[in-house]
């Protein structure tokens, strides 16, 4: 599904990314792990175009994507949240939902003036977007300005604009911080849910939540992906309680 | 009276549809086009640069813009004279133009700056603005510099109070036109769209939508219908002189307006016009009562700048949302999901 080979990225020398090399599976939950500092946002931001390369390649379902522009990788099939939650302040909680729609054609600029070619697509978002927030637990604040949620709120309202798009491959940065656990657990149980039509890559600290539902796991350590049989793996596999 | 509250309409016309057009860059997608002006520039040049060549080519007229432009106004006021249709489609034709070039050169203006964050973006558009000014000011071949050009009158049907009364009911007409297809065009997805832009536009680019593109098309609507604005001011005056496009005339109190309206309302845009022009017209006709009134120390022409700046700063310290709050988008699916669902009531988070 997705491959790096011997992916860089430098950052006034210093090298955020040293080769990192990975192939994530299709229809999988893959993890990435690793200490603050480690490059696991620097590689998100790389593959999805947010930063330019300086070395290396990435490849989705065998075409190559490296250092093409974020919308450009979108519409190949990535989509992603973000560590630190971005909302769109000022519109509502609905709203931030509906513009992660793909391909709307009421956000054409001629089409948007006839409103019988967009309006069939725009009821199906809503459905889905309703489904979407009553599912995160976010359907009465469908008409609350962003900016007016919590933390909590701001990361689930990440996870829904990533579940709004049909994207082939979901990369969540850290989509469980400041959730509680119950909510956590249904959320990776519906990702689990999800795996049959679309991809997960994910990065997470909270260990004991995610263990349970992931398929792989990549360890980074300094830029770089540790090795299977290094400490640092070991240590997150022991805290991953896997067998 | 009459004639003051003629000009309030006219007035009131023509800066609602600058308004608008700002809105739509400013309050929706969220470009500081300080150079709202220039786009006003191009609307006046497709009237007195464009439509006045086109008509000496026509009628043979070999001489400068600036005498052929005189030629051109008595013979065509001549034909319009006898034949109404021909006005009306001067009058059409040429608001199309103008419409187009403003689109056209909106588009192409802001793709070298497109990719500037705000501050720069709003520094680049003003010099392009301002250089566009004095280039069109000093430069008496493009549409005759400091000396203007004159400009047919399709309205010459109408003398004195009439042509004022049918103007503002053209200009009135024009605006509220524009106001059905803005609104529309804002109550849709793209609409909401642009305002996502203008939240974040890391969050818009990484849904797959072409920030840039956007920035692009947002501009070169706005510039457009500002355009059409730069037009009908030139049928109002019936001659074209670049130093009547100045920055404060059509980019400041434009951004006043909007400012004040609420950014992305356009309802609030247009009771903030109509506040604005009722103002300025007022002041701008008892200025010299005012200051004798007043005992004000210094020349009665800056009342008005003085007045509208210190009204800027005060809306921006005590109410920058503005008299109307922005609403969200509630395209006709969301309202009958609501509708369906009973997510009626507003909760707080």
């Amino acid at each position: 599904m997705l491959v790096t080979e011997n992916l860089t990225k430098l950052f006034d020398g210093f090298k955020a990314l040293d080769g990192v090399s990975m192939k994530v599976d299709a229809n999988s939950l893959t993890l990435i792990a690793g200490p603050n500092g480690s490059g696991k946002t620097t590689l998100i931001n790389t593959i999805c175009g947010f930063y330019k390369a300086d070395g290396g390649h990435v490849f989705l379902n065998g075409e190559e994507i490296t250092n093409m522009k974020p919308h450009e990788i979108r519409k190949r099939g990535i989509a992603r949240t973000f560590q630190i939650p971005h909302p769109l302040k000022k519109l509502t909680v609905l709203e931030n939902l509906l513009v992660a729609v793909a391909e709307h054609p009421g956000e054409k600029l001629l089409r948007c003036m006839r409103c019988s070619s967009w309006e069939r697509a725009e009821a199906d978002a809503v459905e889905k977007a309703f489904e979407l927030l009553e599912f995160l637990e976010l359907d009465a604040l469908w008409d609350t300005e962003a900016y007016k949620l919590s933390g909590g709120q701001l990361k689930l309202l990440e996870v829904g604009r990533a579940l709004m798009s049909d994207a082939k491959l979901i990369i969540m940065d850290e989509p469980l911080t400041g959730v509680n656990p119950k909510l956590a657990h249904c959320i990776l149980e519906k990702l689990v849910e999800l795996k049959k039509r679309t991809t997960f890559l994910i990065v997470e600290h909270r260990f004991e939540i995610v263990a349970a539902y992931v398929d792989r796991v990549f360890v980074m350590v300094n830029g770089r992906l540790a090795d299977e049989k290094s400490e640092a793996f070991r240590e997150v596999i022991r805290l991953l309680c896997f067998k | 009276m009459e004639h003051i509250l003629l000009t309030i309409l006219i007035w009131f016309g023509l800066y609602m549809i600058v308004c608008l057009s700002l809105n739509i860059e400013y309050g929706y997608a969220g470009i500081p086009n300080f150079g709202r002006a220039f786009a006003v520039l191009v609307g006046a040049f497709a009237v007195g640069g464009v439509a006045n060549r086109v008509l000496m080519f026509i009628f043979g007229i070999s001489n400068g813009i600036i005498e052929g432009s005189a030629s051109v106004k008595s013979a065509m006021n001549e034909i319009m004279a006898r034949d109404p249709a021909v006005a009306i489609l001067f009058l059409l034709g040429t608001l199309c133009i103008a419409a187009i070039l403003g689109a056209v050169l909106g588009a192409i203006f802001i793709l070298p700056s497109a990719r500037l964050s705000e501050h720069y973006l709003a520094i680049a558009l003003l010099a392009i603005s301002e250089v566009s000014y004095m280039v069109c000011y000093y430069n008496p071949d493009i549409m005759g510099g400091y000396y203007g050009v004159s400009t047919p009158d399709p309205l010459l049907f109408f003398q004195g109070e009439q042509r004022l009364l049918a103007f503002s009911v053209l200009t009135i007409s024009i605006a509220m036109l524009l106001y059905g297809i803005v609104s529309k065009m804002l109550n849709s997805p793209f609409g909401r769209l642009l305002k996502a832009m203008r939240e974040n536009d890391a969050v818009v680019e990484a849904c797959g939508k072409d920030v840039m593109l956007l920035r692009v098309k947002a501009c070169a609507v706005g510039s457009s219908i500002a355009a059409i604005s730069g037009a009908l001011y030139v049928f109002y005056t019936t001659n074209v002189i670049a130093s009547s496009f100045n920055r404060a005339e059509w980019t400041f109190y434009p951004f006043l307006i909007i400012i004040l309206g609420g950014l992305g309302s356009t309802n609030g845009v247009i009771a903030a016009s109509l506040l604005f022009v009722v103002a300025r017209v007022l002041l701008s006709t008892y200025k010299w009562e005012l200051k004798s009134a007043l005992h004000l120390p210094f020349e009665a022409v800056w009342l008005e700048y003085i007045i509208f700046g210190v009204l800027m700063l005060l809306v921006l310290l005590f109410k920058p949302e503005g008299l109307l709050k922005e609403k969200p988008t509630m395209t006709k699916p969301i309202r009958e999901m609501v509708k369906r669902t009973g997510k009626g009531a507003r909760k707080q988070a």
